[in-house]
């Protein structure tokens, strides 16, 4: 046994441990933070199978971005007077039965795939032949935006239709109640000069990078709803009533640039999807780190719409 | 005993007890937790089983998990919301009746 081997052992047994007290713990907001150590342990498992790009988006989006969106709802729910602590009820007989008996089915088929030889012209492989002719030197990306755009497209609409949804199921919005920080403190104001731009750098970076090493528009657009993230806390910007035009550009502009640019290319004669070069990558990527970033910001704030707020 | 086997052991270990949680938990959020660990155990099943090219986990694997990882956080944004507007509207934080005692 290899001390990668080993390294991989303490990994899986830390996700199992973690993932055993986030469920059947009592404590709600001592769990959400459990739960984004879980989220870091997978992370640091994806990058050990060789895979940086999930790493990266991992810790932003599954870890930060799901733990802050955890945290925002819990501290609403406490405001409204919910309990944290459950009380402690008897579990149903079955539930361990099935939840062990489910777990060996998973593991059944995970060992039976295991076991099956990789054909030779799977996908992965048909991708990593072609990547030169995509002009991108990072694969995942490649696949993302040139290889099957199509699926990356509609995710930005599925991203859409949560934020409409969220909208929808918003009710009354009270402005102003959300930050409790004082920003005129001196803590809170270097803060926001340092972090703010640093923010900003990193998204950018990733976006860039993301064309030929780890990175790309998803990690970029979770960095930056850090950024967005750390504006509401720090109630810098507060809810507006209604979202304005420039809110629903944002939120659409994912959408937009794939269906523009991919359209285009059938009234020109190629085929459905298909990008006419390495800018027009670029041009969706930085359309969809923008959408992600808006719409993850709004819905952790819980409003239609964000406005700087004057002093 | 190979990295993808401790890998695949663990993912299944962990998507149980992510499906014990959704059973037993009586807060809808940590039924959100649940769910949400169970989707992390398939993403590391997928990568694991979907083999390996000389460049690394297949690429195409590894774009589906992406897209699944982003999904799942738009999921769970909308679900929060529900959580919180159910809460504004009943008091409740579970789908157990106020005065259901069982």
């Amino acid at each position: 046994m290899t001390i990668g081997v080993l390294v991989d052992l303490m990994l899986a047994l830390a996700l199992v441990g973690l993932s055993l007290r986030v469920v059947t713990g009592r404590a709600l907001f001592r769990d959400i933070v459990l739960f984004i150590l879980f989220g870091l342990v997978i992370a640091l498992s994806w990058s050990r199978l060789g895979a940086p790009d999930l790493a990266l988006a991992e810790a932003a989006i599954g870890a930060g971005l799901t733990g802050a969106l955890m945290l925002m709802a819990y501290r609403r729910l406490v405001a409204g007077g919910a309990e944290d602590v459950a009380p402690r009820r008897r579990p149903p007989l079955l539930a361990v039965p099935v939840a062990v008996l489910t777990g060996a089915l998973v593991a059944l088929i995970g060992l039976a795939a295991l076991g099956v030889e990789r054909v030779p012209d799977a996908a992965g492989t048909i991708v990593l032949e072609e990547l030169g002719a995509s002009g991108l030197g990072n694969a995942v990306t490649a696949v993302l935006l040139v290889f099957r755009g199509l699926d990356t497209m509609l995710e930005m609409a599925v991203l859409l239709v949560a934020l409409l949804g969220a909208w929808a199921v918003l009710g009354e919005v009270h402005p102003g109640r959300l930050h409790q920080v004082d920003r005129r403190t001196p803590l809170v104001g270097a803060l926001l000069t340092t972090v703010a731009p640093v923010t900003l750098l990193i998204a950018v970076h990733l976006l860039l990078a993301g064309t030929d090493a780890p990175g790309g528009a998803f990690q970029a657009g979770a960095v930056l709803t850090g950024c967005g993230v750390l504006l509401v806390l720090t109630g810098t910007v507060r809810p507006r009533a209604a979202a304005g035009l420039a809110t629903k550009l944002l939120v659409i502009a994912g959408l937009a640039a794939f269906v523009m640019i991919g359209a285009s290319a059938v009234a020109l004669g190629r085929a459905p999807m298909s990008l006419p070069g390495t800018w027009a990558v670029y041009l969706i990527e930085t359309a969809m780190m923008l959408s992600i970033a808006v719409t993850m910001t709004l819905l952790f704030a819980r409003a239609r719409a964000l406005e700087p707020e004057r002093a | 005993m190979s990295s993808a086997f401790v890998y695949v052991l663990a993912a299944s270990a962990v998507f149980g007890v992510g499906v014990y949680g959704l059973i037993v938990a009586d807060h809808l959020m940590r039924k959100l937790l649940s769910l949400n660990v169970m989707g992390s155990a398939v993403f590391v099943l997928i990568l694991t089983v979907g083999g390996a090219t000389p460049a690394g986990p297949d690429p195409v694997a590894q774009a589906l998990i992406l897209t699944g990882i982003v999904i799942a956080v738009a999921a769970t944004a909308f679900a929060l919301a529900l959580i919180v507007r159910m809460f504004q509207e009943t008091g409740l934080t579970s789908l157990r009746g106020r005065d259901d005692d069982d």
